[in-house]
Order: C-alpha cells, then sequence, then structure tokens
C-alpha cells in the first residue's frame, strides 16, 4: 500500500512536471533559477578583431551559445546544422533577432580564423567565434552555465575530447532561458525561439 | 513428368532469388559538408544484415578524400559526449539493420584532403568479417 502511494506520488509528479511544461510550451531544459551570466564575457574572435564579448545577447534577441570544437565531426556540426534548419525557418524579423556563437573548447587547434570559418560555414557573415587562450577564463565561462569540457593528448599523442553537447539560449540580460540537448529536432528548436521572441517583444 | 520439373525448377529458382536477399547491404549511405577548413568529417549510412552474423572490420576511403577513416560511436559519460573507435569491429547481427546516424555509430574521416562540399560523391570501402569488402557511394549532403 505504502508502495502504491510513493507510485501514485511519483506518477503525479511526472504528470505535473509534464502540465508545467505544456503550460510554458517550450522543448528544451528551464533552470530554476535561472543562471544569469551578464557579468561573464570572453573574446568574440570572428573576422580577426579580438573584442570582448558579453555572454549576453543584442537588445530584444537571443543569443544562441554553443561550446564545441572544429575537429568534432559529428555532435558539433549535427548540432549547428540543426540549429541552421530552424533559423531558416523563422521568418526574416526573426532571424534578425538571433544570434549564434561557437566557443571553441580546443583553442590550441583552432585558431581564431579556424574557429571563424567553421560558425561561418553554418551562419555567413553573422555567425559569432568566441576564443580564448586563457583556459581559467574559458572554465570561468563554462562553470556559469554548466558546460562541461576536456581536452587531453593521449600517449599516442591522439588529442581525446570530452564535452557536453547543450545549446544556451541567452536573452539581452543575460539570463539563461532554456537549453537545447543534443538530438532535440529543429522543428522544436525554431518553436522555441519563437515563443522566447514573442516573450521579449521588439 | 516435364511438368514437375518445371515446378521443381521454378521453385529452385525462388529459393536461390530469397537466398540473394540474404546478402548483406548498404544503403543511403551520406557524409555531411565539412564546415570551414574542419579536419574531420563524418559519413552515416544504413546497413542491412545478411543471414549470417557479420562485422564492420574497417573503412577507407581514397586518399584524395581524406588520410583516415574509421568507424566511431559516441560515448555518454556524465553528461559530457566523447568519441571513440569501436572496438573490433561494429557487430552486423544477422537479420538486422545497423543504422550510423548522427549522434550514434558514424564514420569519421580525418585530415581531410580537401573540405567536403555538398553535391560531391567519393567511394568507401567497407571490409566486413563475413561479406568481404563492399564499396558504396557516398554522397555530400547539408542536411
Amino acid at each position: 500500500m505504502r508502495a502504491l502511494g510513493i507510485l501514485l506520488v511519483a506518477v503525479t509528479l511526472v504528470v505535473s512536471a509534464c502540465g508545467s511544461d505544456e503550460d510554458v510550451g517550450l522543448a528544451g531544459q528551464i533552470r530554476t533559477p535561472a543562471p544569469n551570466v551578464s557579468d561573464v564575457s570572453l573574446p568574440e574572435v570572428t573576422g580577426g578583431d579580438i573584442r570582448d564579448f558579453a555572454l549576453t545577447a543584442r537588445e530584444d534577441s537571443l543569443l544562441l551559445l554553443y561550446f564545441g570544437y572544429t575537429g568534432c565531426p559529428d555532435i558539433c556540426p549535427t548540432t549547428l546544422a540543426d540549429l541552421r534548419s530552424a533559423v531558416r525557418t523563422l521568418d526574416g524579423e526573426q532571424a534578425d533577432r538571433v544570434d549564434v556563437a561557437f566557443a571553441t573548447i580546443d583553442p590550441n587547434r583552432d585558431t581564431n580564423e579556424v574557429a571563424t570559418a567553421y560558425i561561418h560555414a553554418f551562419f555567413p557573415e553573422k555567425g559569432i567565434a568566441i576564443r580564448t587562450d586563457d583556459p581559467d577564463e574559458l572554465q570561468t565561462a563554462a562553470d556559469a552555465l554548466g558546460v562541461i569540457y576536456s581536452v587531453e593528448e593521449q600517449e599516442d599523442g591522439t588529442i581525446f575530447v570530452e564535452h557536453s553537447a547543450w545549446v544556451y539560449v541567452i536573452d539581452d540580460t543575460g539570463t539563461l532561458l532554456v537549453s537545447w540537448p543534443f538530438g532535440i529536432e529543429p522543428d522544436a528548436i525554431a518553436s522555441d525561439i519563437r515563443l522566447l521572441l514573442k516573450e521579449t517583444p521588439a | 513428368m516435364r511438368r514437375i520439373l518445371g515446378i521443381v525448377l521454378a521453385l529452385g529458382l525462388i529459393v536461390a532469388a530469397c537466398g540473394g536477399d540474404d546478402d548483406l547491404s548498404v544503403r543511403d549511405a551520406w557524409a555531411r559538408d565539412s564546415p570551414g577548413t574542419a579536419e574531420a568529417g563524418a559519413a552515416y549510412m544504413v546497413i542491412e544484415a545478411g543471414g549470417e552474423d557479420d562485422r564492420l572490420l574497417s573503412v577507407s576511403v581514397p586518399a584524395d578524400v581524406a588520410a583516415m577513416a574509421q568507424v566511431h560511436e559516441v560515448v555518454m559519460n556524465e553528461g559530457a559526449m566523447s568519441m571513440q573507435a569501436v572496438e573490433n569491429g561494429l557487430a552486423i547481427p544477422s537479420g538486422e539493420t545497423v543504422t550510423l546516424e548522427p549522434g550514434s555509430y558514424h564514420v569519421m574521416m580525418m585530415n581531410l584532403a580537401q573540405p567536403l562540399e555538398v553535391g560531391d560523391e567519393f567511394t568507401m570501402t567497407l571490409t566486413f568479417e563475413q561479406a568481404g569488402t563492399v564499396d558504396v557511394d557516398v554522397e555530400v549532403r547539408e542536411e
């Protein structure tokens, strides 16, 4: 009987969790409390000039931030291609209010030029490349969002990379609105973007 | 008697045809276009097993595509993803379909000779324990 009670509570919790998701209508994961990363910045290296880039969207816009590396053949390009597919379904006004930034976790191999060429392959001109030579600076930014990564040279000289593969959606106050896991459908991404842009009226 | 012989012959042909269907086959092979100057690429495909258990032991691509190709799997470790080569070959159990797809098994191509561009095609040679070598045409797509 007690087990049944626990089961009922568990089921109720699951149902209510689903219910609240439906109310909000967002497919991505919402963290409570939502982290604010407006005081975190990393160097933007797009196009050669290096400037300080606060992890905050432009006014009335959304910043989609991804931490990856260009030697990643599967997870990273799949994620960025899914973002591209999603952004392509937006109307022009909506798409103008979305920026995509790629922060490399492998700055030794990803030079400024390589990182820029990489994000521009998915988002020509508009894509933002972020790279720092300072491991502490990268770690601080990663910790602020909960990014896990490690890049280690193996005995045979190959480089082993491990990383979490979320896309972080940040608003113009630096608040993390939602995070998308690897494998989320482009339709769900586009739907989330539309909803979030409505809540961030231009 | 002649008619019976005809039927037997026909049955024999049908059985032989079924035997043909039991061969391992590979379809829908594609590679994602490589972004910018990225040195790595990935290819995906669907492998339909034949009538016996098999293993995909190795893969290769022409030198003008990439210096090296390996079957990799994505491993999840406490929230972080990484890739590793599949040890001892990828099992292709009899009668099953094994799909190489984003976020799962894939062929990693290292040190691309040049960027993979949409519309490019190249041949990938797969070596199976039982089925031997199978050449597949890989189409580069955006997806």
